[in-house]
Parts: structure tokens; sequence; C-alpha cells
């Protein structure tokens, strides 16, 4: 018998995660990106690279959590280029009423077995001398951390032997088991494994108008990032504010809250924003205003020499929670996306589930959760192809 | 006569002269290693026309500040490999919004004051516009007509006209972002924001040398071609020095007169072969206007060494330039040099009109039409960015673009004027075609990336523009790639970056901020 074939389409790094996983299950693999080279485009290119332990739903929790120890197996902080840096989540709140919401957390993250700490105001300067001094307190995330997602994508996929690399090919449309290539070349699998951020089910096949199409949609949200000159890491930890929770669970309005990640190269990734849309052109007056969101928190950061601006766009979906598992009444296709922010931290942990499951192994996690199939009007209709 | 001042270099105290350009003056004074790259290497001015960013230091407070761009004045305060002050510990004033940018409202902004520039503007505000002229050096002119004490005699005309038609001058601004109707600019010294409002816009920001890396181009003392120029025309002393101008194109003729009239001892080196340059003399002989000046430009260079087919293959030294290879038709020889200043041509500089949306060809110039007007409607464009053709080409496009800005019809001879200098700009690049030993010089341990020091043996395996720069960080530093992206390894690779604001880097806001404290 033929070796178990698996597709997967899309090189960032949640698909170069799934490689890794199902290389290491003995399947045979091949990578379609549309792009030149893994890890450049989409989300994995234009994202801050921050691996956060989110305190969300205990749901999402579980899948940073495991997201997070899987990468601090994979990278080495003390590895030459410094792909990877343990630089802990700093939550900071303006207020007393945000300070208790960063102690439920707390308390929270605690009983799911992070450790995590509150930080009163009085303590908040010795951990971040540049922050703010009217801010009301942190929550510290200690094993928190952030990779530079490009290289970490291109070093994982050179190290994942035997994966057939087709880059600048593009996918036309992809039904079960079945995916057909631009120039018309028609490839069966195994399993199709799609991995495509906002894309995810731009190519699917199908009449447009069946009810699991109509509900399970790829909602892309526009975020504006800056980075600052070398010399200028004043941070130790990723700094966050406390609403920028809030400001990642609209889904319609456009937010800003203050990120600010220090790179190992001594530099400044100043976020966020969010809006409907895809990536477009930097907007000056939205750049202004996460800026400006910044410059509350870290005094000065207004004064830094900025080096380049541009735009990238999360894939979110209706319920806030990615898509992990086969289209709904498809056997042979997958769906891997819909992280919104959180696709870096999520990746190893998301492809981990998926291999598991093409594999039919005991999941780590919990598959059902983040079954396509959950959308609520899909129970009432599936599908037979 | 010029004034002794005193300036402070990392505490040190040092005599320099006012008005001169603060990279000049430190280069006057022995400091000709201004930064530290990131792997810890020496660098010094390259470009010194605030291409390449590798002469920035921390100005009286104020981080990343092109010193090529900042004329000397009492009391300048300079630190080079300084650590990032302790900021301050309150939101600076102004809150959130910050303090809000001077607006100013005009009929025309001209982006650059060159020839071009110079010529739009003139024009323009004579037939009644009001005009707002935007240049980051420290003085207006551009790199042709750049000065310290009096213009030469081309500019003063411009320069005169430009006062009396009450064209306002923004000089030492980078222009950072914006769009059609709107500029935002910086000033270079403390990032002091301007906003400008305009009807229309003519863009005539000139051309940036080409850099081609080569074993030991980023020692200190390695600089331009056109660098060279510039450095002694603000007020570097080379007198009785030796120095090699190589590389290619007639700015290197220029170059060694400028260096030899300034006391020089002067060798030329010119990369392309007598060949490739006798192309030249039928365009040469048709373009009257030429004759005068390319004879007494001969005669300037009488007596200088001269080298045909050559080109440096090494230069060496450590930390400054002590010795340079050139490969000659009669073998290699080793030159001792104390500078050497290297160009091979002039890149049309297309980044801010690619910013606003104008279209590029693929040759990499901005795409007019013959009324110099970019694809985006009302913005213009003139001068080098739309094709390498010269002084006299750039002050016709400009006069053009001026005209048509103000709503006016040129008149038919100075259009068919610069259609014979497109003519002349071509033959120009034909005479002097790049050899392709030249992309070949670099070995793979040599760096690519200046800013991000990337060497090129890192990139040697990848196919396109993208993997350069997020997985190879190629170009991702202050000069945005403006250095790197010439050499032979960035040109073979798919695909091209996106121009994104900041267009220039330049320092942040609110600078006075640490001056009070």
């Amino acid at each position: 018998m033929d070796r178990h074939h698996v597709i997967i389409i899309g090189a960032g790094i949640v698909g170069v995660s799934c490689a890794h996983q199902l290389i290491q299950r003995g399947s045979r693999v091949t990578l379609i990106e549309a792009g030149p080279g893994p890890g450049v485009q989409g989300a994995t290119a234009a994202g801050m690279g921050h691996i956060v332990v989110n305190d969300g739903e205990p749901e999402i929790l579980k899948l940073c959590l495991r997201g997070r120890e899987m990468w601090r197996q994979l990278l080495d902080e003390n590895v030459g280029d410094r792909g990877y840096w343990n630089t802990g989540t700093l939550w900071l709140a303006e207020d007393e009423e945000q300070m208790h919401g960063l102690e439920g957390a707390r308390d929270r993250l605690h009983s799911a077995g992070v450790d995590s700490h509150t930080v009163q105001a009085s303590e908040l300067f010795d951990l971040e001398p540049a922050l703010n001094r009217d801010l009301a307190g942190g929550l510290r995330i200690p094993h928190d951390g952030v990779v530079y997602a490009p290289k970490v994508t291109a070093r994982l996929l050179s190290q994942t032997t035997e994966v057939e690399s087709r880059f600048g090919t593009r996918v036309t449309r992809v039904g079960d088991g079945l995916v057909t290539l631009e120039d018309g070349t028609e490839m069966k699998a195994d399993a199709v494994v799609i991995a495509s951020g906002i894309s995810l089910l731009d190519n699917l096949a199908g009449e447009e108008d069946s009810p699991w199409k109509q509900n399970l949609k790829i909602l892309p949200r526009e975020g504006h990032l800056a980075i600052t000159a070398r010399g200028t890491g004043i941070l130790r930890h990723h700094v966050v504010e406390a609403g920028y929770q809030k400001g990642a669970h609209g889904v319609v309005e456009e937010a800003v809250a203050c990120a600010i990640l220090p790179r190992p190269t001594d530099q400044l990734c100043l976020g966020s924003s969010r809006r409907p849309g895809r990536a477009g052109a930097v907007d000056p007056g939205v750049l202004k205003k996460v800026i400006d969101r910044c410059e509350r928190f870290v005094p000065g950061v207004r004064r830094l020499p900025i080096l380049r601006s541009w735009t990238g766009a999360r894939a979110a979906t209706m319920d806030g929670k990615p898509l992990i598992g086969p289209v709904p009444g498809w056997n042979r296709t997958w769906l891997v996306g819909g992280f919104e922010g959180l696709g870096i931290t999520q990746a190893p942990a998301a492809a981990e589930l998926l291999a598991q499951r093409i594999h039919a192994e005991t999941c780590t996690l919990d598959a059902g959760p983040w079954d396509p199939g959950r959308m609520p009007a899909l129970s009432a209709g599936g599908r037979s192809d | 006569m010029t004034k002794a001042v005193r300036i402070t270099v990392d505490g040190a105290s040092l005599l320099a002269q006012e008005g001169q350009s603060l990279t000049a003056a430190l280069m006057m004074a022995g400091v000709s290693a201004i930064r530290k790259s990131p792997t810890g290497e020496a660098r010094g001015a390259l470009c010194a026309m605030g291409s390449c960013h590798e002469c920035r230091a921390t100005v009286d407070g104020v981080r990343g500040v092109r010193t090529c761009l900042v004329p000397v004045k009492e009391g300048l305060r300079v630190e080079r490999e300084m650590k990032l002050p302790r900021l301050p510990l309150e939101s600076s004033p102004g809150g959130e919004g910050g303090d809000a940018p001077q607006i100013i409202e005009t009929g025309l902004a001209v982006i650059g004051a060159g020839p071009a520039g110079l010529a739009a503007a003139c024009v323009a505000a004579e037939l009644g516009m009001k005009v707002v002229i935007i240049d980051e050096s420290m003085g207006p002119g551009g790199r042709i007509w750049s000065h310290r004490h009096d213009p030469p005699l081309a500019a003063r005309s411009w320069l005169e006209r430009a006062r009396e038609a009450g064209v306002l001058k923004l000089q030492g601004y980078s222009v950072f972002s914006g769009q059609a109707g709107v500029l935002d600019v910086a000033r270079v010294t403390d990032g002091k924001r301007v906003r400008i409002q305009c009807q229309s816009m003519v863009v005539a920001t000139g051309a940036r040398e080409r850099f081609l890396p080569f074993p030991g181009w980023t020692l200190p003392g390695v600089v331009g071609a056109g660098a060279l120029q510039s450095l002694i025309k603000g007020g570097l002393n080379i007198a009785g020095r030796r120095v090699l101008v190589a590389g290619t194109g007639p700015l290197l003729l220029a170059v060694a007169r400028l260096a030899k009239e300034s006391g020089a001892e002067v060798i030329l080196a010119e990369q392309s072969s007598l060949v490739d340059r006798s192309r030249l003399a039928i365009p040469l002989l048709l373009s009257p206007s030429r004759w005068k000046p390319a004879r007494q430009l001969l005669k300037a260079l009488g007596g200088i060494e001269r080298y045909s087919s050559s080109w440096v293959t090494e230069a060496r030294g450590g930390p400054a330039l002590k010795e340079v290879v050139l490969r000659t038709p009669a073998g290699d020889r080793v030159l001792e040099v104390d500078g050497l200043a290297i160009g091979y041509g002039l890149i049309p500089e297309t980044r801010i009109a690619a910013g606003l949306g104008c279209e590029v060809e693929t040759t990499g110039t901005v795409r007019v039409d013959s009324l110099q007007q970019t694809s985006v409607p009302g913005i213009f464009c003139a001068g080098e960015p739309t094709g390498i053709a010269g002084c006299e080409a750039a002050i016709d496009e400009g006069m053009v673009a001026g005209i048509a800005a103000a709503g006016k019809t040129p008149k038919a001879s100075l259009l068919a004027r610069v259609r014979r200098h497109r003519f002349w700009g071509q033959a120009l690049e034909d005479a002097h075609p790049l050899r392709e030993e030249l992309g070949k010089l670099a070995r793979d341990s040599e760096i690519l990336c200046r800013c991000e020091d990337v060497t090129v043996g890192e990139v040697s395996e990848i196919s396109s523009i993208r993997e350069a720069r997020l997985i190879h960080r190629v170009g991702m530093g202050p000069c945005q790639g403006r250095v790197c992206e010439s050499a032979a390894h960035c040109q073979s690779l798919s695909g091209s970056d996106t121009i994104r604001p900041p267009w220039t880097v330049v320092p942040g806001e609110n600078q006075d901020m640490s001056s009070a404290l």
C-alpha cells in the first residue's frame, strides 16, 4: 500500500506545524503555497509573534497552554539568531476596576495551572521602569514569549525532512480529498489540510447557498503595526493593556489597544488595532492612534524613530474559536484556521490535534470545541459527497 | 567667512566651522567611524545625502539623526553609541493626541529643492500659485548645486527667482507620509512635524547613488562618489590627501575635478571601456550646449592619474581605510589611499512618488506624460525620478511640471527640449554599461545589508525579496533597502517591496521633551 499522503495548503506557521506533526506520524506530505517561500505571507509574516496564554474561555486557554508548552520544547532561547525569546507578558491595568479584572484572571489562570502573579503599582516600575507612573498594577505571566514567526517557520520547515514543497503554486479548488491547481493539475490525497489563513474557505467546492457555507465564515480583521529602530529596547516584557481583551473580542467595530512587544533585536514592535477587513494600505490615522495609545502606557514611545509600519489581517470566526477538523460532511479535507490573534501561540497544538484526528489517534486535547461542524445551523443539514 | 565653533562628541570638545555639515566636521576631527553596526563593526558615512543612514548619531539628545544633513552650530552635542536615555515617566504634552502638527496650506507642494524642484517652484509661483518647497538637506540646490557660501552660478538665478516669487522653503525637512493633497513632514534635526495641505504636488526627489558591495566596502573612509562631492562642499578639507574616485558615469569626472581643485591628489578609475564611452560621441555632437562644459571638465582633469576599464575589487584597512586593490587591464594594482569615493551611477529616487501611489515603471522610473503628470491626478514628477538625464533635463522637466501644475500649457519648444534630454540620458546610460564582474565581487562572508549586517551568503539560496526581507532581514534597517537593493544579489530576486510610511525614517515626535529634562 502507498504511504498515507497529505496535501497541506498554506506554508504559514500553521501549515508548516501541520507538516511537522504529520511527517512525525509517517505521512508523506506535499506542501502547497502561493507565496515564494515558507512563513512570508499572511499573518505569519505580519503578526507580532507573541506566545500568550490568554485568560479567555477555558478551552481556548487549554489550546494556548498546549501551544506554548510545545513551543517551549521546540525552541531554544539561546539559539544563535534568537528566533524565540522568553519575555513573559505583563498585562497592565489603568484603574482599580481593571486591576480587579486582572486578579480574577490570575485566579482562573492558577486553577488552570498557569504560573502568573499580580504586580502592585509600586512594584511595576522595578519590573519595567519605562512604564507610566499612574498605572494601577499588572498581571505577569512569566512563561509567555515571542517568536519571530517568519524565521521560526522557515527553520521548522527546513528541519522537517521529506516534505515536498511547492512554492508559487496557487490552489483554485478544493474538494473532498481533491485539490485543483491554477494550471489545472488535479491532485488526490488521503487527506487535504487547508491552512491558508484568511483564505481558508475561499476555494472550497460546493454550492454557495449550502447552509454550512453560510455559517462557516472567516472574518478578516485588519491590524496595524510599527517597529522602532534598534537601540530602543526599553522593555523586557511584552506589555499589553488589560483593555486589549475587550478590543480583541469585538468583531465589528474599530479598536485600538496598547500592545508593545520587545524584539530580541533591541527594537519594539508597537500595536495594536483591529477593524473588519483584509490588510490594506497603512492608514496613517490608525497608526497614529496605535502609537498614541502606546504612549499612554510607555511614555516616550512617540519619540522613538519608527523604521517601518505594516498591516496584516487576522482570521476570526463567528464564535471566536478556531476551526480544527474536517469540513462538515467531508472525510478527507480538513480545516485548520480562524485563530484570530492567537495563531502563532496555538499553531503547534492545533497541528498536533489535527494530526491526531487525521491519524485517528487519541487526542491530547478535546477536539469537540474546534470541530467546524459545531456551528449551529450546520447540525440541521449536513452534506454528503 | 566661516566662524569656528565648539561642538562636543561623546563629551569631548572639538572645533568645527559653523554651517559645515556635521559629518564633514566629524571626519575632519578624525571621527570617521560614526556608529557601530549590529555585529559591532565601525561604520561611517556612505552616501552623505540622507539615504543610507550610516552616519546617524544622537544629536542634541535626538536619536537617529543623519549627521550629513545637520549644519554645525555652536554647542552641538553629538553622541555616538548612546544608550537610550531614561524616557520621561509621564505622557508627553497634548495627552494621547500629542502635539498637533503645524499646518501649512498651499497651492503647490514641491518635494526636493534641486534643479527640477526649484524650476517647478519658480515657474508655478511666478504664474501666481502659492508654493511650498520641502527639502531635507542643509540648503537648497540639491546635490549638484549644494553649497555652503556662494551658490554656483547656474543656481543663483533660480534661488533669486524663488525668493522674489515668494516660494516658502521648508529646508531640513523630510517627507515621510502623505497622499494626494496632504504631506506629512518632519524636521531632520528634531522630528518636529508639519502637515502640508495642497492642491497639487511636484515630486522632484532626484536620484541616489548605486552602491555595489565588494570586499571592504563597509570600512569607514569608503564613501559614495557623489558623497565625496557633498562632503567637500559641506566643509570636508581633503587638501593633500590621496583619493581614489572610482565606479562609473559622468559624476566621477565632476567629483574628481572638485577633489583636485580642493587640493587632493586624485586617482580616477572608470569601469566602462573607452569603446563603451565612445558611444557618447554622436549624442554629444548633437548637443552643442554640452560642448563647453565637457571641454572645461576634461581640461580640469588634465594631469591626474586615470584608469579606464578598471574597477575596485577590494578595500583594505581597519578600522579605517588604508589601501585599495584596483583591477586594471594591466593587472591588479594596490593603491595606498586616504579615501575611496565609489559610485556606480545613479538610481531614480522614486520612493516618495511610489508612496503617493504614482505608478513606477519596471525600469524603475516614475511614469509621466508629456506634461510630467504622474498616474495620480494632481501629482507631477520631474527630474531624475522620471529617468536619469542630468541637470539641464531636470530644469526643463521642472519647468514643464510647474507650468502644468499652475494649469497652463508649456511651450512646444520646451516640450521638445525635454524629449531631447531623454535621448541624452539614454545615451549616457548606454555609454556606461556595468560589467558583470561587478556583481560577483562580494564573497559570501561580505556584508550585503549594512543596516542589519546580513551577509551575501545568507541570501544565496532564496528566490524572492519577501524571503530576503522577512526571513533574513535584508533592508529592514533605517535605509529601508536604499543601499542594498541595487546589489546584484537583490536584483536577481523576484517580487518587490511595498512602500509604506514612514517613507524615510525620521526622528520620533515631541523631541522637545528631552531638551527640557
